[in-house]
């Protein structure tokens, strides 16, 4: 993977559901100091939500930037860590929820949290390669935490999805670049039939995120001739709020091109979703001519890094679904007890 | 197997579902929300397929605290009657508010939500429901 060509995003969306419980109402149950919490607050699914209906919101907000006939969408990827269920592809149901007509190709797709990115790499190497000429990928994710495990204060719930196809049209970016860096790290995991996912704590820092997003980072960056001072904005995933700036520290980044791509003090880990939602709050204020680097990380351990360019079509795309700030200013706080229904972590009700 | 909920029910009535796809009787004006060859109205054959807008206005709503079987895990929860410019109205969950946030008049829109699953093993039923508009 290097040099992307002819492959351009033509609309974004991203979703947040409205309830929020603060990290100190966790801290509070489970007796914690709150002086070191990884966020303020997270995001908390809706009884009725899942990762299907919040794929299908953002893919909607996607697809009305994009003012795309549902028929020319040929792919929908859908990358999940909580997919509804173990078989039966989640790309099913959005599609039929979107009105995309059944000449499509569905693919459910697996990588921690870079199951989203994946999806844009697929998405994109159909569209370079001409066997589609759009197509959808999403993140979408109600990320599982066990019960006063360190996981519970940050696993959230959203979504986001890019309509990527072919530029010409007013595309609101062009893909340029994108390089993978994967290897065999066991810092976390779930087991077949396991509800809660199981971590390594601190391993899951220095040679999992950090080892796999900086190599990304750097192989993309020279892939491309660039040099950090070349780039408008760094989009991380963001599993906690310190470690895309600790990334961007390693890698001499100012501050300020990272902070508006940094939503998870505010509504937690998405996830799947987590680095696109970064991406979607970005271009819901950059201006055209300016550049991305987008780079997720998801354990087992891999990550993605895309060099994106804006384009002019940008703000008039923008302006057609609501931003990704007014979708994260209706929250309504729950308590843990509430939460945990939500969850669904009582059972036998 | 045993269903409670039975998949191929759902999957006949998914276009409405998911996206208020319904068959307008060209001849009497009619809207037939289940898949049909003639009008249930005035048996006309005349039938087109539509999409009822994603937009409407809240009518009325209530809420209902003791739901059937298959909807209790959602209770208490809001239903609402929704009527589009035209006329056409749609009885509906309100999702993603309070009793107290509604009024009736306001603006709310379509979205895709659970509307039941069947236990641990069975199909989950998506659906439509609609909330206040986020804009």
């Amino acid at each position: 993977m290097a040099r992307i060509r002819n492959v351009a995003i033509l609309g974004y969306g991203g979703y947040v559901p409205r309830l929020r419980i603060k990290a100190t109402e966790i801290a509070r149950i489970w007796g914690r100091e709150e002086d070191a919490l990884p966020v303020r607050e997270k995001s908390v699914n809706e009884l009725d939500e899942d990762a299907i209906t919040m794929a299908v919101e953002a893919a909607k907000y996607a697809m009305r930037r994009a003012g795309i006939d549902p028929a020319e969408i040929g792919a929908v990827n859908v990358g999940s860590e909580s997919h509804p269920y173990a078989v039966k592809p989640s790309g099913t149901v959005v599609a039929e929820a979107l009105g995309i007509p059944p000449n499509f190709l569905a693919a459910d797709l697996e990588f921690a949290c870079k199951a989203g990115t994946e999806s844009l790499q697929m998405i994109s190497g159909l569209v370079s390669a001409g066997i589609i000429r759009a197509g959808l990928a999403i993140g979408a994710d109600t990320a599982q935490g066990r019960p006063g495990d360190a996981l519970e204060f940050t696993a959230a719930a959203g979504a986001a999805a890019l309509v990527v196809g072919r530029p010409g049209n007013g595309e609101v970016a062009s893909i340029e670049y994108a390089r993978s860096y994967v290897t065999d790290t066991p810092d976390f995991w779930r087991r077949a039939h396991e509800r809660y996912p199981s971590h390594t704590f601190r391993f899951t820092g220095e040679p999992a995120y950090f080892h796999h997003t900086l190599s990304a980072v750097k192989g993309l960056l020279e892939e491309a001739g660039l040099k950090v001072s070349d780039v408008d904005y760094f989009v991380f995933h963001q599993p906690n709020y310190k470690f895309p700036f600790a990334a961007a520290k390693v890698l001499q980044i100012p501050k300020e091109k990272v902070e508006q791509g940094v939503v998870t003090h505010l509504i937690g880990n998405t996830y799947a979703a987590s680095s696109l939602m970064g991406l979607v709050r970005v271009l819901d204020a950059a201006r055209p001519g300016q550049l991305i680097v987008l780079t997720s990380f998801g354990s087992g351990a891999g990550s993605d890094s895309f060099l994106i360019e804006t384009k002019e079509g940008l703000p008039e795309k923008r302006a057609k679904a609501p931003l990704l700030d007014a979708l994260i200013g209706r929250a309504k706080y729950v308590d843990y007890a509430t939460y945990l229904r939500h969850r669904d972590k009582i059972r036998g009700a | 197997m045993r269903f409670n909920f039975r998949p191929q029910s759902h999957w006949r009535f998914k276009r409405f579902r998911y996206r208020t796809e319904v068959l307008r009787c060209a001849s009497c004006g009619t809207v037939n929300v289940t898949p049909r060859p003639v009008c249930r109205r005035c048996r006309s054959r005349n039938l087109l397929r539509e999409e009822l807008p994603e937009r409407g206005r809240l009518v009325a709503f209530t809420v209902v605290k003791s739901p059937t079987e298959e909807h209790k895990e959602l209770a208490p929860y809001i239903v609402g009657l929704v009527e589009f410019e035209d006329g056409t109205r749609v009885v509906t969950q309100i999702t993603d508010s309070d009793p107290e946030e509604l009024r009736t008049g306001m603006t709310v829109e379509r979205v895709v939500r659970k509307i039941t699953h069947d236990g641990d093993s069975g199909i989950i039923v998506y659906g439509f429901k609609f909330r206040p508009l986020v804009s």
